[in-house]
């Protein structure tokens, strides 16, 4: 049995609602593709941190899929051998409810990915130690979040311009 | 009337120094270049900045109280009165009994003035650049004045016109006191080049001034013309400092009368300074990073005033049996 | 009993500072001049890329990608396509992944050739610097012989690499690798032995090893504190695993246990460099012949992808400062990605160092930063306080006010940048 199929036989027992993938791309490398629904998340970083001390955050991407908005993560797990096994973990919370338990004393370096995303697609993570800005300017309007696709987005006025083609064919 | 060609004399040295010295900073920064594998500036470089430095605008922080303006002119003032105290191939000019204390106490103010300048500006950075002087000025002088008083007791022995004087040293000089003192002349050359080495900055001591890298030095908040008056005064202390060791450990010079003999012995003075200064700034500076402040006044302590102690006591026995 | 007071200072260091590179805040807070603790703040280089890479298609964001970064811009590159290839589900000829690697490894020659000139800058050592920046300069004129630029060399495509190393850029590689041969050693020999660098270097902002697994640290800042992972062996990317790739680990070039200090990630620096040219040589022999590129034509590629573009991929690789990831999704039938996001290396670690500075002096702060090499990538807007209040300025302000200033200088200069039309030249054509 490769890594991660150990992997997969262990998440399945201990967390029998979430839908666990293996895929494999054209070189031959496999990823764990898992979606956890909003309650189970921190039981599930937990569980990660307890199988492996060394697991490796490496990045959070928030996204906004219409009703509703992404939240993934990569790990990086068992890397003293290779090839080492890539997971993606991802919950979804909808958009008249964005809130999520935050996991920063779990895994430290999550505060700033949980700082980035609050500020840039708008989901609230209670409990957060520091919830200031990270990347935008302090004065940057409430309540616009700058990576969002419906009315939140970035208003028209606020861009400006400097000569773009692709606006100047609009006729700006 | 001897008074008169005193004062001469002092005005026609300090245009002689203060060309000299940057000549010599030119032919410095030319030199490190070249043993860097680059180009480098060219040898009047130092005058152009001066001239540039003179014709920029002057800027004064709100936070500024009067030492501010003040210091550089005081620092300057200091300079030239210390030239009257300098061995510079003949007696110095106003030279009297006991004016090796005046020299010391003069050289340590200059640095001061620059300190209080500093930390009167009122920025934070400048406060950081100005506690690290203090603490290096603290740690080299002991060293310094602890040989060149031994050197001057052993001199005085021997009879002098004026004892405890700079002009006592070219009636006798150290390699003249025996055996003993030539073991502790080799001690004292390396603890007065390492003095040299901190009271100019360069090397492992560059650490107050022109440290941009970290806390963005003294001379931070100072610009234009104060920041041209600054560096004067700077490369004319180093040209005293310079002249000192050469003075203590070097002093053989000509026996011509006249005005010519003056003028010849000043020449041989000033290439001995320059060979000085080479060893003691271009090549350490070039081959030498910067040591962290505690790591200097550590080594500032314990190498340098214990090989100091070392040769005082070797050369007062010499002196003594 | 006397209560002791303690007068803690705070004081910016940044965004603009002559030993910094990039715009960042650090907040020191000292107590004479020990460290106590470092508050990190970003966004002085925010340029809002993830904004525009949501209306563009995948051949411009792979243009926008390389811009994000200047001197790791190959890596940026090669991350992005790697996602997308994997996305899609497109395959790439052997020979392309052979080149890559080639071009790679040159950018990471580079690069840390840099750092190590950059370093003994701060330490206020003038002489590493010029001559460590001398030796660049060969790796530079290779660059340029095959790939046309000296820093921004765009040889990625989807599907491939652009241009092919014919035998003329053989021989100029050959006659690099022969020339660093002699040349690294000196090197080794002044920054392992040099007293004024063990002196500086040593013990000096330590990141222990939970510390830095914590903040996720990764490249040489946490292969420096025993942390042993390396993106292209714990990925099996591409063709490295025939080439004989392993971390390299201090223990392998100074002999001792890692301790986490600047002293060790330069060690680690050192080691790959001597690696890379080991890659750079097996890569040449074993390269076999064939295309370069699976759709030989860019409108054919976009094309495919709007077909193919479906799922997600994630892309790792490892930049010369450390893992690089990026994240496509696409959806079928649209010409650009739904979502693009990228996370670079220096993140992570300005984390890592702004908690290992603590109770080191002030002078450690400059060489500690500089040490994790970094290289941000945020946004960029201007912001004037006049009179105390605020006030944003666009681009056409500041070429106003460039134009007004430089008129003042020099009276009769005879170019004239006021742009007419919208602000484009390019505007005046459409």
């Amino acid at each position: 049995m490769s890594k991660e199929e150990e992997f997969v036989e262990i998440v399945k027992q201990k967390f029998p609602d979430v839908s666990v993938v293996i895929k494999e791309n054209k070189w031959g490398r496999k990823r764990v593709w898992i979606n956890v629904p909003r309650e189970s998340f921190r039981d599930f970083m937990k569980f990660l941190r307890e199988y492996d001390e060394d697991a490796h955050y490496s990045i959070a991407i928030g996204e906004d899929v219409g009703e509703a908005i992404d939240f993934s993560i990569h790990f990086l797990l068992k890397y003293e051998d290779a090839p080492a096994i890539s997971l993606i973990v991802k919950t979804s919370v909808p958009k008249d409810d964005p809130v999520l338990p935050d996991i920063s004393d779990i895994f430290p370096i999550s505060l700033q990915f949980e700082r980035e995303v609050m500020e840039m697609i708008g989901i609230d993570f209670e409990n957060a130690p520091d919830k200031r800005r990270l990347f935008l300017p302090d004065d940057f309007p409430e309540g616009i979040y700058p990576l969002r696709l419906d009315d939140k987005g970035i208003p028209e006025e606020m861009v400006k311009n400097a000569g773009h083609p692709y606006l100047l064919r609009r006729g700006e | 009337m001897k008074l008169i060609y005193a004062i001469l004399g002092l005005v026609a040295l300090y245009i002689y120094v203060s060309i000299m010295s940057l000549l010599f900073a030119g032919i410095d920064r030319k030199l490190v270049a070249r043993m860097q594998r680059r180009i480098g500036p060219p040898i009047l470089q130092p005058f152009y900045d001066f001239l540039k430095l003179v014709s920029k605008e002057t800027i004064i922080p709100n936070t500024a109280n009067f030492m501010f303006r003040a210091a550089p002119l005081l620092m300057l003032a200091t300079t030239i009165a210390l030239l009257a105290y300098t061995p510079l191939g003949f007696a110095p000019i106003f030279a009297t009994k006991g004016d090796i204390i005046v020299f010391i106490y003069l050289l340590t103010l200059a640095d001061f003035f620059l300190v209080v300048g500093v930390m009167s500006s009122g920025s934070p950075y400048g406060r950081i650049g100005a506690s690290r002087e203090v603490a290096m000025l603290v740690s080299r002088e002991p060293a310094m004045m602890l040989g060149v008083f031994t050197v001057m007791w052993g001199i005085s022995k021997l009879g002098v016109q004026k004892p405890f004087s700079l002009s006592s040293l070219y009636e006798h000089n150290i390699w003249e006191l025996g055996p003993m003192a030539w073991v502790a002349g080799a001690i004292l050359i390396y603890v007065f080049m390492a003095w040299l080495a901190s009271e100019i900055e360069a090397g492992f001591f560059n650490i107050p001034e022109a440290e941009q890298e970290i806390a963005e030095g003294t001379l931070v908040e100072y610009s234009g013309r104060y920041l041209a008056i600054i560096k004067l005064a700077e490369s004319m202390k180093e040209f005293i400092a310079a002249s000192l060791v050469v003075a203590v450990l070097f002093p053989w010079q000509l026996d011509m009368p006249g005005i010519q003999g003056y003028i010849a012995n000043l020449l041989i003075h000033t290439l001995k300074v320059f060979i000085v200064l080479f060893v003691a700034k271009t090549i350490f500076r070039t081959v030498t990073g910067r040591l962290k402040i505690s790591q200097a006044v550590n080594l500032l302590w314990t190498r340098v005033f214990a090989a100091s102690v070392i040769g005082a006591l070797i050369l007062a026995m010499g002196v003594s049996l | 009993m006397t209560k002791k007071v303690e007068y803690w200072v705070k004081i910016p260091f940044g965004p603009i500072h002559p030993g910094l590179e990039e715009p960042e805040k650090f907040i020191l807070t000292l107590d004479g001049e020990r460290i106590v603790s470092v508050d990190v703040k970003l966004g002085y280089n925010l340029r809002g890329i993830q904004w525009i890479a949501m209306r563009r298609n995948y051949v411009q964001i792979m243009y926008l990608a390389e811009r994000i970064c200047g001197i790791c811009s190959f890596s940026h590159n090669h991350t992005y396509v790697r996602a997308v290839e994997e996305m899609a589900g497109i395959e790439v000829p052997e020979r392309a992944e052979y080149i890559r690697v080639i071009i790679g490894e040159l950018e990471r020659i580079h690069s840390h050739l840099l750092n190590l000139g950059v370093v003994g800058h701060d330490i206020g050592y003038d002489t590493v610097l010029h001559l460590t920046w001398l030796a660049r300069e060969k790796v530079m004129d290779v660059l340029e012989a095959i790939t046309g630029n000296r820093v921004n060399y765009s040889m990625m495509t989807i599907g491939g690499v652009r241009r092919d190393i014919e035998e003329k850029h053989k021989r100029l590689l050959l006659e690099m690798i022969k020339y660093y041969r002699e040349v690294l050693p000196q090197i080794e020999d002044v920054f392992l032995h040099d007293s004024t660098i063990e002196a500086r270097l040593r013990d000096s902002a330590i990141i222990p090893r939970k510390l830095a697994i914590e903040m996720g640290a990764v490249g040489p800042t946490g292969r420096g504190s025993g942390v042993k992972d390396d993106a292209r062996w714990s990925e099996r990317l591409g063709v490295y695993p025939d080439l004989g790739i392993k971390p390299v680990m201090p223990e392998d070039v100074t002999g001792e246990k890692a301790r986490g200090d600047i002293y060790d990630r330069m060690a680690v620096r050192i080691g790959e460099l001597w690696q890379s040219l080991e890659l750079i040589e097996h890569a040449l022999d074993q390269m076999p012949e064939g295309k370069i590129k699976t759709f030989p034509k860019d409108n054919v590629l976009v094309a495919k992808l709007k077909i193919l573009g479906d799922g997600e991929g994630i892309g790792r690789y490892e930049a010369p400062r450390g893992e690089l990831v990026h994240y496509v999704k696409g959806k079928k039938g649209r010409d650009g990605p739904v979502r693009w996001k990228m996370r670079e290396p220096t993140f992570p670690n300005i984390f890592a160092i702004a908690k290992g500075l603590e109770g080191n002096q002030l002078a450690d702060v400059v060489v500690g930063i500089a040490s994790i090499d970094p290289c941000l990538s945020c946004t960029d807007r201007v912001a004037v306080i006049k009179d105390g209040k605020k006030f944003i300025l666009t681009e056409k302000d500041l070429l106003r006010l460039s134009i007004k200033k430089t008129r003042e200088i020099n009276p009769d200069i005879k170019g004239d940048p006021t742009p007419a039309g919208v602000g484009c030249s390019r505007g005046v054509l459409l």
